[in-house]
């Protein structure tokens, strides 16, 4: 039996206890769409604030770019917009320091952990292991608004008087740990609510993914045990697991700055001088700071790129209707970078003056983590050889995900050895790495995630045509502003002006071009919103009763296109194969709910 | 205005683009869904092989045009050995770059939809997946054990010269370098960090009782002998440095409270560097601000590589290299701080009253 009740069918199934409750009572608009405790609602709500502040993100960087390309001009709208930190229309100093720092926080942090795994985490674990919701929709909602007020609290710090954050985002001290604006800035009041919002973004990491792991372990639809499972749960449950694991490092890292910084204490400081004076710390070490950042700091990298890989697996073997090659492999390989990447965090260390000894042995793992990622890579050429590809806006994505993965990946072998990196640290080298590897490359994974769920989000399409720039613009885009930084090899990063260096004023129109490009690629990005909002009102819609535009396997496709509390109307999908049955037997797909025929085998 | 401008004409440019998508997405309806996504999946398949044409040859063209505006060969010893694992493993990388992105671009042209209608159903192949699993393994610890030899041959105490070698002690404050040389006993005099020997005139904390402190010197310059290995001891005062000296391939953090330290061998003198870099084309170029080849105003550099707050960028020092007999003759001209500053202001006996000792900066 069935009640209806503002286009949400209530069930009466109560296979999952908790959501009986629910039958009783008509939701307010409040609790429907703000203080929503439904999966669908809570990764839409991480997507759109996930959204704004990759604007924000991309924005800062396009502001820092032009200080960087034209260091000798000044740009009167920039005093209108900035005000004081731009007098005369140049960015300050202060204030370049202030925009990298923020433009990294926000764009590791908020967008491609907290937007993209809550997004996609959220959507699709529960839809694809065939739950009714996430194991608490309570801790889920909570996850999505402490996210949001540390958002809150992040961006606040761009309006007081000292400026947000300044010293990088990775908050070394005492540059951030000594609460003294006569040093920087942002060492005020800034670095406090940046500490403040990303405790409030571990919690909310914390939370979510605590729930993440339950929902996968538990709530499993019948037959659908952990090898039944499409890639893009496994990696979003391998994620959390990492988080689960990583951030209370930070958490515990950011506690005792606040403490150097407010109490006095002396973790992480030791014989300051400052204008001549010794201050009264004694003892701490700064290194010790740099071990818990990079506890967190390593694993978060795969945190990021965990998920758009998922993504990114399943798209291709969607889009070229064919398996995912080597199934197995890709979880083994998920789960060695796992473990692996507890294990090399020294290796963005080499030079800050710990043990030469231990170098090396952060040096060997960190070469080793490269043979599961190769190993992921192979398996996505293996799978995209001889199938029927569908070369779409998903699937570009996920092409220009492997592509920028390869890229930005071998040259982290490079610096993973020590010897060389004595060279690269902290130079451009490192910038083209790391954007590629993980900064394009994420996006490119979430763009593929978005363009392939938005028909499960919206029942609609998104514009292909629009797809289609927005693609060519920022794979070409991408490669114009990060290739070229694989030359600038001894250019210091984080430097506002290179005037003073007769060695570094040899690149001088390369950064033009950079800048130039940076500005093409962000306004495609503004391109793909008008698509995204434009297509939820006006895309072309998902024909048929059940919402399986891509005629895909897993069981989020097996829900009507109309989005149901408790995602399926009657009972639940039971499992009976695995989640990658495309071109097999003749057939063009096989659900995973659809019976094995008789003599059929099983996969694997 | 011309901000407003060229807004209006990118909300007007937005608008169209718009337009032309729904257009074409009413089109699609019209034609017949499949047939226009393999048109599109046709169409994607020619872009990309275009794009993979188009990018290597980007990236051919990028080479030639900037692989001679890289820094020129290293002016150390160790250099010479990092920067050989440098440029073999970006050899090998970019050999794994090109071959995967044939491979990725190629497939995703030959495999279309439009040119391969039916997928192949190949869920997996143990002895593939091994091939690719044993080769990068092996590949990448034969890389790691090559390069951890380079690595501790950097930082290996037991092989250093220690006989013949000069000790230099720099330490970074927002936003200098201070360095100071022994001077002609070859000893640092002795630093005391504490409230009584720190004091806006003493920032570094300096001993001035110990005699080996009466011949050190202050630089403003950091001058090195030709193949005279040296030991740069590093500390910083406020907030994390980093010693970077781009040409000899030497980085190092100074970290507050925390001594550390960077051997090295510098093995061409700074003019020795420009005779080098007279014959390279690159270098030949004139340089419309001062009029010269890019060569003849070549320096060594000295720069800060951990951001420091809002002057780390101007953190920079000379640094000349030389041969023993010039670099005699400069150190004869150097006068030891404690005899110029600090001597004169003594009141009576060997007391220092630190306070009216001159700043030293
Ligand atoms: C193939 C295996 C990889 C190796 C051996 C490797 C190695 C390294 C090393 C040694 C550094 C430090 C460079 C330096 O600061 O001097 C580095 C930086 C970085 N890598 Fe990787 N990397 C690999 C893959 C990745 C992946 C997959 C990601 C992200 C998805 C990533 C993200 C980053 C980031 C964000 C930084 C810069 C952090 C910062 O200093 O701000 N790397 N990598
Ligand atoms: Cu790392
Ligand atoms: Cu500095």
């Amino acid at each position: 039996m069935q009640t209806v009740a503002h286009g949400d069918v209530h069930t009466q199934d109560t296979h999952h206890g908790d959501h009986g409750h629910h039958d009783h009572h008509e939701q307010s608009w409040l609790e429907k769409y703000v203080f929503s405790t439904d999966h669908k609602i809570v990764a839409k709500q991480f997507l759109i604030t996930g959204m704004m502040w990759a604007i924000v993100g991309a924005l800062l960087s396009v502001l820092f770019r032009i200080q960087l390309a034209w260091p000798d001009e000044t740009f009167p709208f920039l005093e209108t917009f900035l005000g004081k930190w731009a007098e005369g229309g140049k960015i300050s100093n202060e204030f370049y320091n202030a925009l990298i720092t923020m433009h990294g926080t926000i764009l590791i942090f908020f967008v491609l952990t907290g937007g993209l795994s809550g997004t996609f985490a959220n959507l699709l674990i529960p839809y694809q292991i065939g739950s009714r919701d996430m194991a608490s929709g309570f801790i889920n909602m909570l996850s999505y608004w402490f996210f949001f007020i540390a958002s809150m609290v992040m961006f606040s710090s761009f309006f007081i008087q000292t400026g947000p954050a300044a010293g990088g985002w990775t908050a070394y001290p005492p540059l951030n740990g000594l609460r003294d604006t006569a040093i920087s800035k942002g060492s005020g009041l800034g670095f406090d609510l940046w500490a403040l919002a990303m405790v409030l973004f571990i919690i909310s990491s914390l939370l979510g993914g605590l729930n993440y792991i339950s929902t996968t372990l538990n709530l499993r639809t019948k037959g659908m045990t952990m090898f039944k499972l499409p890639l893009t749960v496994w990696s979003f449950m391998l994620t959390a697991v990492i988080g689960l694991l990583a951030f209370p490092a930070l958490l515990a890292g950011v506690a005792l700055l606040e403490f150097d910084r407010l109490l006095g204490t002396s973790f992480y400081l030791n014989d300051i001088i400052i204008n001549g004076n010794l201050l009264d710390y004694k003892g701490g070490s700064p290194i010790l700071y740099q071990h818990l950042f990079w506890f967190l700091g390593h694993p978060e990298v795969y945190i990021i790129i965990l998920p758009a890989m998922g993504i990114v697996s399943e798209v291709i073997s969607v889009h070229s209707r064919k398996p995912i090659f080597g199934y197995r492999a890709m979880v083994m390989s998920l789960s060695t970078i796992v473990v692996i990447s507890f294990l090399v965090w020294a290796h963005h260390m080499f030079v800050s003056g710990m043990n030469p000894n231990l170098g090396a042995v952060f040096m060997l793992f960190s070469l080793l983590i490269a043979v599961p990622s190769s190993i992921k890579t192979f398996n996505w050429l293996g799978t995209i050889w001889r199938g029927s590809l569908r070369l779409n806006s998903p699937m570009m994505f996920a092409i220009g995900f492997v592509s920028m993965f390869i890229t930005g990946g071998v040259t982290g072998i490079i610096l993973g050895s020590a010897a060389i990196d004595i060279q690269l640290h902290d130079t451009y080298f490192v910038i083209a790495h790391f954007h590629l590897v993980m900064g394009v490359a994420a996006f490119f994974g979430m763009f593929a995630g978005v363009y392939h769920w938005f028909p499960r989000f919206y029942g609609r399409y998104m514009n292909e045509t629009l797809g289609m720039i927005h693609f060519w613009i920022t794979l070409i885009g991408g490669y114009a502003i990060f290739f070229p930084m694989h030359f600038m090899n001894d250019i210091p990063r984080r430097y506002y002006s290179f005037a003073n260096f007769e060695t570094f004023n040899r690149f001088e129109d390369m950064m033009v071009f950079i800048t130039v490009s940076a500005i093409i690629v962000f306004l495609a990005q503004l391109l793909f919103v008008v698509n995204f909002f434009y297509s939820i009102f006006k895309g072309r819609k998902v024909e048929g009763e059940v919402c399986n535009p891509w005629g895909s396997t897993t069981l989020e496709w097996t829900a009507p296109v109309e989005r149901l509390h408790g995602n399926w109307p009657g009972e639940l999908p039971t499992v009976y194969r695995w989640p990658y049955d495309y071109s097999v037997n003749g057939r063009d797909f096989i659900p995973q709910n659809e019976p094995l025929k008789p003599g059929e085998v099983e996969h694997q | 205005m011309t901000i407003l401008l060229s807004t209006v004409i990118l909300v007007l440019l937005f608008v169209v683009l718009v337009y032309v998508a729904h257009a074409s997405e009413l089109a699609m309806v019209l034609n017949g869904e499949d047939k226009d996504t393999t048109k599109a999946s046709r169409r994607n398949g020619y872009a990309s092989l275009l794009f993979l044409i188009g990018f290597f040859v980007a990236v051919a063209w990028s080479c030639k045009e900037y692989l001679p505006a890289l820094l020129p060969k290293s002016a150390s010893l160790h250099g010479v050995e990092t920067d050989r694992l440098y440029n073999e493993g970006m050899i090998l990388m970019f050999l794994v770059f090109i071959l995967t992105h044939i491979a990725l671009f190629w497939f995703a042209y030959r495999y279309n939809e439009s040119n391969n209608k039916v997928a192949y159903f190949y869920p997996h192949n143990n002895k593939l997946e091994a091939i690719w699993t044993i080769i990068p393994a092996l590949v990448l610890v034969a890389m790691a054990v090559t390069g951890m030899r380079v690595w501790f041959d950097i930082f290996d105490v037991s092989k250093r010269d220690t006989k013949n070698m000069m000790v230099l002690e720099v330490t970074a404050k927002q936003f200098q370098w201070t360095v100071r040389y022994s001077g002609k006993d070859n000893a640092f005099g002795e630093r005391i960090i504490d409230k009584e020997h720190v004091s806006p005139e003493n920032e570094l904390g300096i001993n001035w009782k110990d005699a080996k402190s009466h011949d050190d010197f202050f630089a403003d310059k950091i001058y090195l002998v030709k193949n005279k290995p040296v030991l740069v001891k590093l500390g910083a005062q406020d907030v994390l440095h980093s010693f970077f000296l781009p040409h000899f391939r030497v980085k190092l953090d100074c970290v507050p409270g925390l001594p550390t330290q960077f051997y090295f061998v510098p093995t061409l003198t700074t003019k020795e560097m420009q005779e080098y870099l007279s014959t390279q084309p690159w270098w030949q170029q004139v340089n419309p601000e001062t009029g010269k080849q890019k060569w003849e105003t070549f320096k060594y550099e000295l720069a800060c590589t951990e951001i420091c707050g809002r002057s780390h960028y101007g953190m920079q020092k000379d640094v000349v290299v030389v041969e023993q007999k010039e670099y005699d003759e400069w150190m004869n001209k150097q006068d030891s701080y404690y005899k110029t500053v600090v001597q004169p202001t003594l009141v009576g006996n060997n007391n220092i009253p630190a306070d009216k000792v001159q700043a030293l900066n």
